[in-house]
């Protein structure tokens, strides 16, 4: 037994018993008392909240499942022109959140908004109003949603589309099958796993949208969940939603887990894999597959990012007025120790479940990493819910004075839930790379001489110096994004890109939304560019 | 103390709590001595080298080298601070590093050690990788990488050097001359080595003493030729796979008669009761070709294996019996034809069961 209560068990139960607090939170609110609110949604709202979610779900699902597979299938098996480029290019549309998305659309389409101010150009004036589409609501929360995040089913299909070895491109041929029966009866097949993985990625994050939804007005479980809180403060009820809300999280997290698993299947090993061959498009082909991606590239990014440029242009006081240095030093303070925080954890959780081999901490670790599918909203309001009944029970009652301060409204609390959120994607980012390394590479620096320490500093650091990179980056993307964790907990005028851009788009200021915006887009194109090679697994074609 | 250079006494190797091999005992005299452990795969010969290497604890018995314990229920030396090498069968060169900085890296571990066996030169001409020292690991072949393994594993110039299958992945044509060159080395610059393998023949070449580990238990250890001539259990012979078990009754301290050979005569490996029933073990050079012998069975099949055929005969009492011929002979069998054995039969070691 005293192999278990060493030093990594007892980090390890601390970090998951701080992740699964949410949870349980969540959970025991069943047992409290809410307000009349409670009694007035649960047959009114509630089944509208659960009813927009489901649709808001499959509508998204479909969307991305078709733009995702159709572009990654073109990328990785045709040559045409700017292939190369839109192979990362498509990538770019993770640098626009949902709700900045909604905000150009809006911008865009409604009366007298972009679309208008051209057609006047091109025409002069006329009453154009009425003949421009309106893509607000469920469709433009639709299509805000999917696409900013149909790239995690275009970078996940195109990377099993990648591990598919020539040989069963050759095989279908073999059996006298076209291009399109090859796809849909071979190449498809092979790559479900992974394209189901990306879906359920999707799944969460739109299960999790708040942004997007809260600007369109629909009512969904997840602004249910705010606006219980910040309307009705009824924190026991917003607890009672996100029961409802983890529920469908939970359902897809064990699908995404199954298929995670089965995906490993096919990833060929050294051995068997032959390269695939890209086939050159040449004439009209060429032209629809090009017209084809641009379109998707366009609409994904270009189309947000220059309709936040030309307001930015157009009212360039927005600029002067707002503080972009102050903006910059806090997103960037956050995201360095946040990320600092993530990484040095989720490297020392690691390598204690590699050098113990405790099974009971390969338990703890899986239960840890739950965080990331739970949503922001959930998580900030259950920290919350968390903290005022430790506060009120405990802290109190021992007769200290009230830590809520500390916690709530403050960058401590920002870091915590950040790191609730985000320790899978360091966590699991640390054990991708630490799999690569055979065990018995340790085995061996300790039959050279190392001590752990010695083999963790000379061995696994450097080696794993481009996988921290990349986390350090992938989480630095999430952090500038991420809206309702922030907007709920930051200290009192703490303000980041994304929640100057909310604030102003919920005052109906969408010009001044624009500044705020284009710099959180700039910020995370960088970023995505920087480790487009690692997101694309380039470095394991 | 042990007078013993390394010594394994009574242990049980486990892994992950559960037994692999129990209660072994070996012996290493003298330093430089080449010892292999022969077991089928997965029967913890590995397991042995790693609880030897200080990878894994025991709870019984003691491991000791150069008189100093190294692992008892009591005690257990870090695999760091044991001056013992292994050379792992997986590929487990450093990834980030070329195989220049991976075999340098074994290197600086006696750096202040002023006796050196071998120098790095040496090593790599040895095991003919000068190619590949600047390529990464992910850039060369296993056999490559268990050569480039096996030299960070030499240039470490470790008290006790140990080698799992040591060249189960190169090429069979290369794969003479490194063991001859392997034991030359290590000969010369006294190496004490435990070899671990499945080749029967790479550790009848390469070990002076030879461990058979089967049934979780070590059951012969002794010197090559008796391993092979003289194994003590049907285990051992099963595993050999040289030789078929015939029944047989013993008539004198000299001899014995089975019903399809007749007579056969020879030095017993240990003391049978006259009319005893016994299996006697016979190995295809026990018996020796004739056509002149009136003695004659049928070839059901015959192997070809270079210098000999194997050629195996089937009895009336349908007995398999194996009859190793140089492959120079005069003529050759084919299958169902009559194929004489000389007699009288004498057999110098007689083992039975």
């Amino acid at each position: 037994m005293y192999k278990f209560f060493n030093i990594w068990f007892f980090f390890s139960l601390l970090v998951s018993i701080f992740v699964i607090i949410p949870i349980i939170t969540v959970f025991t609110s069943f047992f409290e008392e809410t307000s009349n609110y409670y009694e007035l949604l649960k047959n009114t709202f509630l089944i509208e909240y659960i009813f927009n979610s489901s649709v808001l779900l499959i509508c998204v699902l479909v969307l991305t499942f078709i733009i995702g597979t159709s572009s990654a299938y073109l990328v990785s098996f045709f040559d045409f022109p700017f292939s190369n480029f839109f192979k990362w290019a498509l990538i770019l549309s993770f640098a626009v959140p949902p709700y900045i998305y909604a905000y150009s659309l809006t911008a865009f389409f409604e009366n007298y908004g972009t679309a208008y101010t051209i057609l006047k150009n091109l025409f002069g004036e006329g009453n154009y109003n009425q003949h421009i589409p309106k893509f607000d609501g469920m469709l433009g929360a639709i299509l805000s949603i999917s696409f900013s995040l149909f790239a995690y089913v275009y970078i996940l299909a195109r990377a099993s589309f990648l591990y598919q070895s020539q040989s069963l491109i050759d095989l279908g041929k073999n059996l006298g099958f076209s291009k399109f029966e090859s796809f849909y009866k071979i190449v498809l097949p092979a790559a479900r796993p992974a394209i189901v993985a990306g879906l359920s990625l999707v799944a969460m994050e739109t299960l999790a949208e708040f942004g997007a939804v809260d600007f369109f007005s629909i009512n969904t479980l997840t602004t249910g969940i705010y606006n219980s809180w910040i309307a009705f403060d009824d924190l026991a009820f917003a607890n009672r939603i996100s029961f409802f809300l983890l529920l469908f999280i939970f359902a897809l997290f064990i699908l995404e887990n199954f298929s995670r698993k089965n995906a490993r299947y096919h990833f060929n090993s050294r051995g068997g894999f032959k390269q695939k061959e890209k086939i050159k498009l040449i004439g009209n082909k060429s032209l629809y597959a090009f017209s084809y991606c641009f379109l998707i590239f366009f609409f994904s990014f270009l189309f947000p990012l220059l309709q936040m440029m030309y307001w930015t242009i157009k009212f360039p006081e927005n600029l002067f007025n707002l503080e972009i240095f102050e903006l910059l030093t806090n997103t960037l303070y956050i995201v360095i120790l946040s990320s600092s925080v993530l990484i040095l954890f989720s490297l020392i959780s690691n390598y204690g479940n590699r050098v113990s081999k405790n099974k009971v901490l390969n338990v703890l670790s899986t239960l840890s990493i739950s965080g990331y599918a739970i949503p922001g909203v959930i998580l900030a309001i259950a920290f919350i819910s968390f903290i005022a009944w430790f506060d009120n029970s405990i802290i109190k009652s021992l007769g200290f004075d009230s830590i809520k301060k500390v916690f709530i409204g403050s960058i401590l609390g920002l870091v915590l839930v950040y790191f609730i959120r985000f320790y899978s994607l360091a966590f699991n980012g640390i054990k991708s790379g630490y799999e690569k390394i055979n065990i018995s590479v340790d085995e061996s620096a300790y039959l050279l001489g190392y001590s752990k320490r010695k083999t963790f500093m000379n061995i696994h650091i450097p080696f794993l110096r481009n996988s921290l990179l990349f986390i350090i980056i992938l989480i630095s993307l999430e952090i500038i994004r991420e809206l309702p964790i922030t907007l709920i907990l930051r200290p009192f005028n703490f303000e980041t890109f994304a929640t100057t851009a909310y604030i102003s788009a919920s005052e109906d200021l969408l010009e001044a939304a624009a500044v705020p915006s284009l710099f959180l887009i700039l910020i995370a194109s960088l970023f995505i560019i920087i480790s487009s090679k690692y997101i694309l697994r380039e470095n394991d074609e | 103390m042990s007078k013993n250079f390394f010594e394994v006494k009574n242990v049980d190797f486990k892994v992950g709590g559960k037994t692999k091999v129990a209660n072994v005992s070996f012996a290493i005299e003298n330093e430089g001595d080449i010892i292999c452990l022969l077991g089928p795969s997965g029967i913890g010969k590995t397991t042995i080298l790693r609880t030897i290497a200080g990878l894994e604890k025991i709870e019984r018995g003691t491991i000791e080298l150069k008189g100093n314990v190294l692992s008892s229920n009591q005690k257990n030396v870090e695999p760091e601070n044991r001056n013992i090498s292994l050379a792992f069968q997986e590929n487990s060169l450093f990834p980030h590093y070329t195989v220049e900085k991976n075999i340098l890296l074994g290197a600086d571990r006696n750096k202040d050690k002023k006796e050196k066996n071998l120098n790095f030169q040496e090593i790599i001409d040895l095991l003919d990788i000068s190619v590949i020292l600047n390529k990464f690991p992910h850039e060369i072949s296993a056999g490559e990488a268990q050569r480039a393994s096996l030299a960070r594993s030499l240039i470490t110039n470790p008290d006790l050097l140990l080698l799992d299958e040591p060249l189960s992945n190169v090429d069979q044509s290369f794969k003479e001359e490194i063991q001859e060159k392997l034991k030359k080395i290590l000969k010369s610059s006294k190496i004490t080595t435990i070899i671990v393998t499945h080749d029967s023949y790479e550790a009848f070449y390469l070990g002076s003493k030879c461990g058979i580990i089967l049934n979780q238990e070590l059951k012969q250890f002794d010197d090559p030729y008796n391993v092979y001539h003289l194994p003590n259990s049907i285990e051992v012979v099963n595993f050999l796979n040289r030789g078929i078990l015939i029944p047989a009754e013993v008539t004198s301290p000299k001899s014995l008669e089975n019903k399809d050979l007749g007579t056969i005569t020879g030095n017993f490996n240990k003391p049978f009761p006259i009319g005893s029933k016994v299996k006697l073990l016979v190995q295809p050079e026990d018996l020796h070709h004739d056509d002149q012998s009136n003695l004659k069975f049928e070839v059901i099949d015959r192997k070809f294996r270079g210098t000999n055929f194997i050629y195996t005969l089937k009895t009336p009492s349908n007995l398999l019996i194996p009859v190793f011929v140089h492959s120079h002979h005069i003529h050759q069998h084919e299958e169902n034809e009559k194929f004489g054995i000389k007699r009288p039969i004498h057999i110098d070691h007689i083992v039975c069961f």
